[in-house]
């Protein structure tokens, strides 16, 4: 999931990209969630004792219904407007990873077995997680649920990641919110992590700003996205040996992925077979999204008592009075979010001492337009750059 | 090379106390005009804005611009050790990494030196438009907090509304609602007790008292204090502080309707 060594990578290289912020401070902005994750998560952790988790009466599991219900209703209570965005059809390059994470799952499956028959209470723990799987109704039951509370969903075309950021970037979202690190490769402007981490851990808000990574990193968007390829990220392999220092390295240098395949020694990396990083790339740079202008609009609404109780407490077997409790309170939050913000009112000019942010080309830009130059004539094409760039065409 | 004598240091002080709650670190931005501070709460609902007049010195060297990143807390300490009838003395290097106070006592017989170490603060600066205000109301500041205070034991937020008679604050909570209204009243023989209401248009807004009730720290700077309010802006709640400048605060409203098209 996400991009690897990513968080690291910036923390050492473009500090100034992410900031602690608080989780209250983010009253009256609305923010895009990725409903699959967060789903998924809830199966993992909520109510769960080894292998059982919360059920109702006909034995659904319905960890992740309770945990949309409270984590919603804290974000509500802080005044935040969330929006859930869910996962459309995957993109093709993501059945490989895909299919990696069903093998790793049929391995726990057999895991579970084996320690079940062993008793071992741990071992049971760990492999029953790793089986976790959100199923169509899973996301169907979360859906039903958000609407009942009066809390906006949208649908998204693909991947919700991608439609998470280009909701940001239409301006219909302040920021973006997930522990996936692929939201900046997508360009979201503000990306948040450990939003939804449940209360207990404390853990602060981390802000990162995606204009700031590439002033800190002294890459373009273009440059960052390649990087993230050579990182590792979820549609493509990465090149043996090359951690996110070297990619970041690397990318200085050549200033592209072409380049850098052009110059690399062969003898001493792999470069994966039929190496599809083109069309990750495209995947990055231009996702299936929604068109900004066909964008619904987001409306909250009052939450519908009723049905929510029935869907809760009759259907799922919820305890009545928590549940009246959490409507309680989403009502009251309504009041929060009314509070304007200063920024809505009065213009904001950045402070004196901040720099204006450098427009001029980047040393990589200039190396690799150089390095490109000389080694044009002497080397013939790099094996998989051809081939790939081949496959990308027929498509 | 900077170096501000400022005879009636208790006012310092008193700006101090009136701020350093609601904000924690700010710069102080010094230049031949005066010296000045905008900051943001944490939260970024309230600001507040204060300048000292150059003026309004009895000594005011500032030879370049300089901006000063102050933790107020820590300021708010080394003032505290001033006494109040102290004259107060601000003096820094340029490109210096500290600031130092110096507190005189007024038969000069004793004299201290604290120097602060400043702090590097990425802070954002609003433009704040100059504005004509649909309603403009002057009162005592202490009848503002008072009513501050009375109201936010009731409720979390006040509806100020101002009519051509006066200005009604209201408020209602679990247990109770109250309305508090204030009407135009010129006192002839003093001044400070007036209350006057200039209106171009009828004005309600909602605020959040938590910031009121903050805000109101500055009353021992001024006997009046103004509020200035439009339609759909931050309110203004400005005291002056003695010939020499003004403290401001700046709040957001609450929107009522849920119509609101920006994200």
């Amino acid at each position: 999931m996400g991009i690897k060594g990513l968080t690291k990578l910036l923390a050492d290289n473009a500090p100034s990209c992410m900031k602690e912020t608080k989780f209250e401070g983010y009253f009256g902005r609305k923010i895009a969630i990725d409903a699959s994750m967060s789903i998924y998560q809830f199966l993992i952790v909520v109510g769960r004792t080894g292998s059982d988790m919360l059920t109702n009466e006909a034995g659904d599991v319905t960890s992740h219904l309770q945990g949309m219900f409270t984590r919603t209703i804290r974000i509500l209570e802080a005044g935040i407007k969330p929006v859930y965005v869910f996962d459309g059809k995957p993109p093709d390059l993501k059945k490989e990873e895909l299919a990696k994470r069903y093998a790793r799952r049929d391995d726990a499956a057999q895991g579970l077995v084996e320690a079940v028959e062993a008793g071992d209470q741990v071992d049971i723990e760990k492999f029953s997680k790793r089986t976790v799987k959100v199923t169509k109704q899973h996301n169907e039951d979360c859906r039903k649920l958000l609407r009942l509370m009066g809390v906006p969903v949208v649908e998204a075309p693909s991947e919700a990641e991608a439609e998470c950021a280009a909701l940001c970037k239409a301006d219909k979202v302040f920021a973006v919110a997930s522990e996936d690190m692929d939201s900046l490769t997508f360009g979201s402007p503000v990306f948040l992590r450990h939003l939804m981490e449940p209360v207990a851990r404390k853990l602060p808000v981390m802000e990162f700003s995606t204009a700031k990574v590439l002033e800190g990193l002294e890459l373009t968007m273009d440059q960052f996205i390649d990087m993230c390829i050579l990182c590792g990220c979820d549609y493509c392999d990465s090149i043996k040996g090359i951690g996110p220092q070297s990619a970041l390295k690397l990318i200085r240098q050549h200033g592209s992925l072409e380049q850098i395949l052009e110059n690399l020694n062969k003898s001493k990396y792999q470069i994966p077979e039929n190496w599809n990083y083109k069309e990750a790339r495209r995947l990055f740079k231009e996702p299936l999204v929604t068109p900004a202008e066909e964008m619904p609009e987001l409306k909250w609404v009052a939450p519908d008592e009723e049905g929510l109780k029935k869907f809760l407490v009759d259907e799922n077997g919820f305890n009545l009075e928590r549940i009246s409790k959490g409507i309680e309170k989403i009502k009251s939050a309504k009041n929060k979010s009314s509070q304007g913000r200063l920024e809505s009112f009065f213009q904001l000019s950045a402070a004196p001492k901040r720099k204006e942010p450098d427009t001029k080309e980047t040393p990589a830009q200039k190396k690799a337009k150089g390095k490109a130059a000389e080694k044009a004539k002497g080397k013939p094409g790099a094996k998989p750059g051809p081939k790939a760039g081949g496959r990308t065409k027929m498509k | 090379m900077l170096e501000l004598r400022l005879v009636q240091g208790s006012l310092l002080k008193k700006v101090l106390d009136a701020i350093k709650d609601l904000v924690t670190d700010a710069n102080f931005d010094c230049s031949e005009s005066g010296f000045s501070l905008q900051a943001m709460d944490s939260s970024h609902v309230a600001l507040v804005a204060l300048l000292l007049r150059s003026d309004g010195f009895e000594h005011y060297r500032c030879d370049r611009n300089l901006s000063m990143g102050m933790n107020l807390t820590n300021m708010s300490k080394m003032l505290k050790c001033a006494g109040n009838d102290d004259i107060i003395t601000i003096k820094a290097d340029d490109g210096g990494d500290s600031v130092t106070f110096m507190f005189e006592s007024p038969s000069q017989d004793k004299v201290s030196d604290f120097e602060m170490k400043l702090m590097d603060i990425d802070s954002e600066h609003l433009g704040i438009p100059e504005t004509e205000y649909h309603a403009i109301v002057k009162m005592p500041s202490a009848e503002f907090a008072r009513i501050c205070r009375d109201l936010s034991t009731i409720g979390d937020t006040v509806v100020i509304s101002v009519s051509k008679d006066g200005v009604k604050f209201s408020t209602s909570g679990d247990i109770g609602s109250a309305n508090v209204v204030c009407r135009q009243n010129n006192s002839v023989d003093n001044k400070d007790n007036e209350t006057v209401i200039e209106m171009n248009e009828p004005v309600s807004l909602t605020f959040a008292l938590r910031y009121l009730n903050s805000f109101t720290k500055a009353t021992t700077l001024s006997n009046t204090v103004t509020l200035s309010m439009s339609k759909e802006l931050p309110v203004v709640v400005e005291y002056k502080i003695a010939e020499i400048g003004h403290i401001r605060f700046y709040l957001a409203p609450k929107i009522e309707d849920e119509e609101e098209t920006q994200a």
